[in-house]
C-alpha cells in the first residue's frame, strides 16, 4: 500500500546530517562565491528539444499545477520541521535557500549575493541580496538571517548541524558573519540545506509567542493560502517576487497521495499534473507512453547517490562474524533483486558511488559467489552451529517480495533465515538501538560524501541498547580517518582517494550489502514544462533534480 | 424505561473510563516513542531526554493519564506532537468525510440488500435466490482493498467515469463531492450488501413461515403488503443489529479505502498517527471514536425498544 521504504528521507535524511559540516564539490572549494548577476526570469527553454522536464518554446505565465506527492510533511518552520524529499519541495515553493547547487556540483549564491572566506576558513562573510522582501512585505535584511540562526542553533532538530558556529553576526544590515570554530572549507554548503531556507522574522516571532504550527512566510515564489494536512497545501504566485518575472505558475497544489497506483491512476485521470514516485516501476509503467514525461535519477547523480541495502549489525552473532557477512554479500544475486524491485532499471551497484561518479574506483566488494558463501558458512556452522539471521523489513508487499527472494538465497548457502516485518517506527527504534541482526534499508544520498560522516563516525557507535546513529556499530578508525581527511581538505584529489578509501573499507567491513541504487522518478504529462531545468539567479544552470527534489519557480503549463 | 435508561448511561460511563484507559495503555506499550519522528537524525540520548521533559513523556504513566484525562475533562483532546495540529480540528475535519463515506456506503447497502431479500426470500432455493446468494458470498470474500484497485482500474482509468483519487468537501462543492465519493463509498459496501442481504433473507424466510403471516395471507392481503408490512418489521431485528455494529465498525474503520482514495479522515489520521507515534492523536481519536460507537450501540439498543418491546422487560 506504501512505497516501498527503508529508512525514510523524512526520518533520518535531514537536516542534521546534511548540513554537518559539509564541503563543495568538484574543486568549487572557493573562498569566493561571489554571485554574478541579477535574477534570471526568462531562461528556461533552452536545452535541447523533447528533452524530458526541459521547457521548449516561450514560457507562458499563468495556470495552476497540482503535483501528486509520495508523503506528507510536518510543518514549513526550518528550526522544528523534518524536511525529507517532499519538504524540500515544499520548502521551494515558499522560501529561498541562501545557497544552492549547482548543475556541476559547485555551492552557489542564492537568497544571498556572495559569501567569502577569510584565509584560514574559519570565517565567512554572506553579503545578502538588496531589495528582496518576505510575503508580508518586510524586507530581508543580516538581522532577520541572524534571528533565523539563533531559532536553528536553539532548536534540538538543527542546533546540533551548528555546533561548528561559535558566532554570527550582523556587521551592517545586508552583511552577515558567521565565526566557525575550525576551519571549514566547505561551509556554504550547509546553506543549501534546511539550515539556510530563510523564513519571515513575524513566523518567528509567531512560533516564539507559543503559535507551534505558524503561517509560513518566506521570501520564496509562491505566498502559502492553505493547508489541510494529508489533503491539499495550496501556494499561489508571488507577485512581488525579487527574480523579475518568476514564477510562471498562477498556482500550485500539492497533494500526498502514498500509494504508488493510485498517485498514478490520478495523473491519468488528471487529478495530477505531475506525480513524484520512489518505485522504480513507475519509470517503466510511464517511460516511453505517449503524453507523459519521466524525469529519474538513473543518470546526472551528483556526489552519492541513495542506495538500497541490508544493513548489518557488526556487534551481535553471526553477524559479528566478518565471514558471516562475507557469505550473505557473496549469496545475493544482485541482478535477480534487480529485476524484482527495481524493474531492472537501476545500476549494479558495490558501494556508495555509481561508475561514473568522480568519486568512483573498484572498492573490490565481494562479488556474487554462491559456492565461496556456502564454504564460509560451513566452515562457521563447524564451529559455532548452523547460523540463524532474522531480517528484518517494513511491512510493505514489495519489500517482502524481495526479503523472501534474499531469504531464499541466504537458504542456499546454509544461512536458517527467519523474516520479519515490522512497522518502519520500530524498525528505526531498532537502528538506533543497535538492535538488530539485519535489515533493509536505503540511505546515503547526499552531495557531498562528508554529509553521511555521522553514519560511518567511530564517534557515533555505541553499545547495543544505547541511542547510536552508526546503525551498524561498525567502528572503523581507517573510516573515522579519512572522513576527516575529507571534512577538512580543500585539496579535490585528497577527498577523491580520502572517500574511495572510506568506500574500499566498507566494501571489507560489509556492514551494508548492497542491492542497488534507489531511484526517484517524477513524471508530468507533456502540459507540464521545465519541471527539471532550473537556473541559478546568476542565470548558471542549478542542479536540476536532487535525489527527487524539484525548483518550482520556472515550471510553466503549455497551452 | 426510565431505569433501563440509567442503567445503560452508567454501563457507558464505565465503559468510557475502561476504553481510555486501555487506549492509553496500549499505545504507551508500542514500541518506540514519537521522539524517532520529532529528532530525526538529532536523536542523542541528551536531545531525548529533553524532549521526553518538554513533551511531558519522562513522567509516569498514571501521572501521564491523568494529565490527559484532566486536559479532556477542559476539552482538550491535545495536539499532534509533530505537525501541532489540535487533535479536536483533526476529529472535526475528519468526521464529516467518515460520515459521508458511511451514510452513502449504507444507503447503497440497505438500496441493494432490502430489495434482493424481499424478492428472492418469497422464492428460497430457486435460481434468482441462488444467484443472489453465490453473488453476496463472492462479495464478503472481496475486502476494500482489493475492490478499491479494481474499481479505480475500471472506473477511473478506464472508462473516466469518476476520479482515481481526491475529495472535495460536500459544502464547497457538492456535486463534485459526490462524484468523488462514489467509488470510495461503493469499495466499501460489499461487505455491507453481503451480511445485510443475508441476513434479512433468512429472518424473512423464518416469518413468512409464521401463524401471523398465514392469517395475513388468508385475509387476501397482497404479497407486497405482507412482505413490507407484516413480514419486513419483524425480521428486521437482527439487520438493525448488524447495522448498528457495521456502522460503528464503519468509523474509522474505513481507512484502507481512505488511503487509497487519499481522502482525509479521520481512519487515515489515526494510521499515520500511530506509524509516527503520536501519542495524542492516536489517544485522542480512539477514544472518541469508541465512545461514539458505544454511544451508537447505545442508540441501536434503544431503538430496538420501540421495535420490539420485549427487551426493556427482559
Amino acid at each position: 500500500m506504501t512505497e516501498s521504504q527503508g529508512i525514510t528521507r523524512r526520518t533520518f535524511l535531514s537536516t542534521g546530517a546534511k548540513a554537518g559540516g559539509a564541503v563543495v564539490l568538484a574543486g568549487a572549494a572557493g573562498s569566493a562565491l561571489a554571485a554574478c548577476g541579477s535574477s534570471s526570469g526568462s531562461s528556461t527553454s533552452t536545452a535541447a528539444a523533447g528533452t524530458p522536464g526541459v521547457g521548449t518554446g516561450t514560457p507562458v505565465t499563468g495556470g495552476s499545477l497540482t503535483v501528486g506527492l509520495v508523503a506528507e510533511i510536518d510543518g514549513f518552520y526550518p528550526p522544528s520541521n523534518h524536511w525529507d524529499t517532499n519538504g524540500f519541495i515544499y520548502a521551494n515553493t515558499l522560501y529561498d535557500p541562501l545557497m544552492a547547487i549547482g548543475a556541476d556540483g559547485t555551492i552557489q549564491p542564492y537568497l544571498c549575493q556572495s559569501m567569502t572566506a577569510n584565509a584560514t576558513f574559519d570565517s565567512w562573510t554572506m553579503t545578502l541580496r538588496p531589495n528582496v522582501t518576505f510575503h508580508d512585505g518586510s524586507a530581508l535584511t543580516a538581522a532577520v538571517v541572524v534571528s533565523n540562526y539563533n531559532e536553528l542553533k536553539a532548536s534540538l532538530l538543527t542546533g546540533q548541524a551548528l555546533a561548528q558556529v561559535t558566532a554570527v553576526s550582523a556587521t551592517d544590515p545586508m552583511t552577515v558573519v558567521y565565526t566557525l570554530a575550525a576551519p571549514n572549507p566547505g561551509f556554504p554548503a550547509g546553506l543549501t540545506s534546511q539550515l539556510g531556507y530563510v523564513v519571515g522574522q513575524s513566523m518567528i516571532d509567531s512560533v516564539k509567542s507559543g503559535n507551534k504550527s505558524p503561517t509560513p512566510v518566506g521570501t520564496g515564489p509562491f505566498v502559502f493560502q492553505n493547508w489541510q494536512p494529508n489533503d491539499h497545501f495550496t501556494a499561489t504566485r508571488n507577485p512581488h517576487y525579487w527574480r523579475t518575472g518568476l514564477p510562471y505558475l498562477d498556482q500550485i497544489t500539492f497533494r500526498p497521495i502514498p500509494d504508488t497506483i493510485q498517485r498514478e491512476s490520478t495523473i491519468k485521470t488528471g487529478g495530477v499534473d505531475m506525480l513524484q514516485s520512489t518505485d522504480p516501476l513507475t519509470i517503466k509503467r510511464f517511460e516511453g507512453q505517449s503524453g507523459y514525461q519521466v524525469v529519474d535519477t538513473r543518470t546526472g547523480v551528483l556526489g552519492e547517490p541513495t542506495m538500497a541495502f541490508i544493513m548489518l549489525n557488526t556487534t551481535t552473532a553471526p553477524t559479528n562474524d566478518i565471514n558471516i557477512r562475507k557469505a550473505l554479500a557473496m549469496s545475493l544475486n544482485q541482478g535477480t533483486i534487480q529485476k524484482i524491485f527495481g524493474g531492472g532499471f537501476a545500476k549494479p551497484v558495490n558501494g556508495l558511488f555509481l561508475s561514473d561518479s568522480p568519486y568512483y574506483s573498484d572498492p573490490g566488494y565481494p562479488a556474487y559467489d554462491p559456492a565461496m558463501a556456502k564454504q564460509l558458512v560451513s566452515q562457521y556452522t563447524a564451529q559455532h552451529g548452523q547460523p540463524k539471521i532474522t531480517l528484518v523489513t517494513i511491512t510493505d508487499p514489495r519489500l517482502a517480495q524481495v526479503v523472501q527472494i534474499i531469504q531464499q538465497m541466504w537458504k542456499q548457502v546454509g544461512f536458517d533465515v527467519s523474516i520479519s516485518q515490522i512497522e518502519q517506527a520500530n524498525l528505526i527504534t531498532e537502528f538506533i538501538t543497535g538492535e538488530f541482526q539485519a535489515a533493509t534499508s536505503y540511505q546515503f544520498g547526499a552531495i557531498d560524501p562528508d554529509l553521511n560522516y555521522v553514519w560511518w563516525s567511530t564517534t557515533t557507535v555505541k553499545p547495543v541498547g544505547s541511542i547510536g546513529l552508526n546503525f551498524p556499530r561498525n567502528s572503523d578508525p581507517v573510516i573515522e580517518q579519512n572522513m576527516l581527511t575529507g571534512r577538512h581538505s580543500s585539496d579535490q584529489a585528497t577527498r577523491v582517494k580520502a572517500y574511495q578509501t572510506v568506500n574500499s573499507q566498507l566494501a571489507k567491513d560489509l556492514p551494508y550489502v548492497w542491492l542497488q541504487q534507489y531511484l526517484f522518478s517524477e513524471v508530468a504529462t507533456s502540459r507540464v514544462q521545465n519541471f527539471a531545468n532550473p537556473t541559478l539567479p546568476s542565470g548558471a544552470k542549478q542542479y536540476p533534480y536532487d535525489e527527487g527534489i524539484f525548483v518550482p519557480t520556472q515550471i510553466w503549463l503549455s497551452k | 424505561m426510565g431505569k433501563y435508561l440509567i442503567r445503560r448511561t452508567l454501563q457507558l460511563v464505565v465503559v468510557a473510563f475502561v476504553i481510555s484507559v486501555l487506549t492509553f495503555l496500549l499505545v504507551h506499550l508500542l514500541p518506540g516513542d514519537p521522539t524517532v519522528s520529532i529528532l530525526g537524525t538529532n536523536d542523542t540520548a541528551a536531545n531525548r531526554a529533553i524532549l521526553l521533559k518538554q513533551l511531558g513523556l519522562n513522567l509516569p504513566l498514571w501521572h501521564q493519564y491523568l494529565t490527559w484525562m484532566g486536559a479532556i475533562f477542559h476539552g482538550n483532546l491535545g495536539d499532534s506532537y509533530l505537525n501541532h495540529e489540535s487533535v479536536s480540528h483533526i476529529l472535526i475535519t475528519g468526521a464529516p468525510v467518515d460520515l459521508e463515506l458511511i451514510i452513502i456506503s449504507q444507503l447503497i447497502a440497505f438500496a441493494v440488500a432490502v430489495p434482493l431479500a424481499l424478492i428472492t426470500s418469497r422464492k428460497p432455493n430457486k435460481p434468482l435466490d441462488n444467484v443472489a446468494t453465490t453473488t453476496t458470498f463472492g462479495l464478503l470474500a472481496l475486502p476494500p482493498f482489493v475492490v478499491a484497485p479494481i474499481l479505480v482500474a475500471v472506473f477511473a482509468v478506464g472508462l473516466g467515469w469518476f476520479p482515481a483519487t481526491g475529495y472535495t468537501p460536500f459544502t464547497q462543492n457538492p456535486a463534485q463531492n459526490l462524484h468523488e465519493m462514489i467509488l470510495p463509498s461503493v469499495a466499501i459496501t460489499a461487505g455491507s450488501i453481503a451480511v445485510y442481504y443475508r441476513l434479512l433473507r433468512s429472518d424473512l424466510i423464518s416469518t413468512l413461515q409464521q401463524d401471523f403471516i398465514t392469517m395475513a395471507r388468508s385475509k387476501g392481503l397482497s404479497s407486497r403488503r405482507i412482505m413490507w408490512r407484516h413480514a419486513f418489521r419483524p425480521s428486521s431485528f437482527s439487520l438493525l443489529a448488524a447495522a448498528g455494529i457495521n456502522i460503528g465498525a464503519l468509523i474509522a474503520g474505513t481507512f484502507v479505502v481512505e488511503l487509497l482514495f487519499v481522502l482525509p479522515g479521520i481512519g487515515y489520521a489515526l494510521v499515520q498517527a500511530v506509524e509516527q507515534r503520536d501519542y495524542l492523536v492516536v489517544q485522542g481519536i480512539t477514544l472518541v471514536v469508541a465512545i461514539v460507537y458505544v454511544l451508537l450501540q447505545f442508540v441501536i439498543d434503544f431503538i430496538f425498544t420501540i421495535v420490539d418491546p420485549r427487551v426493556v422487560r427482559e
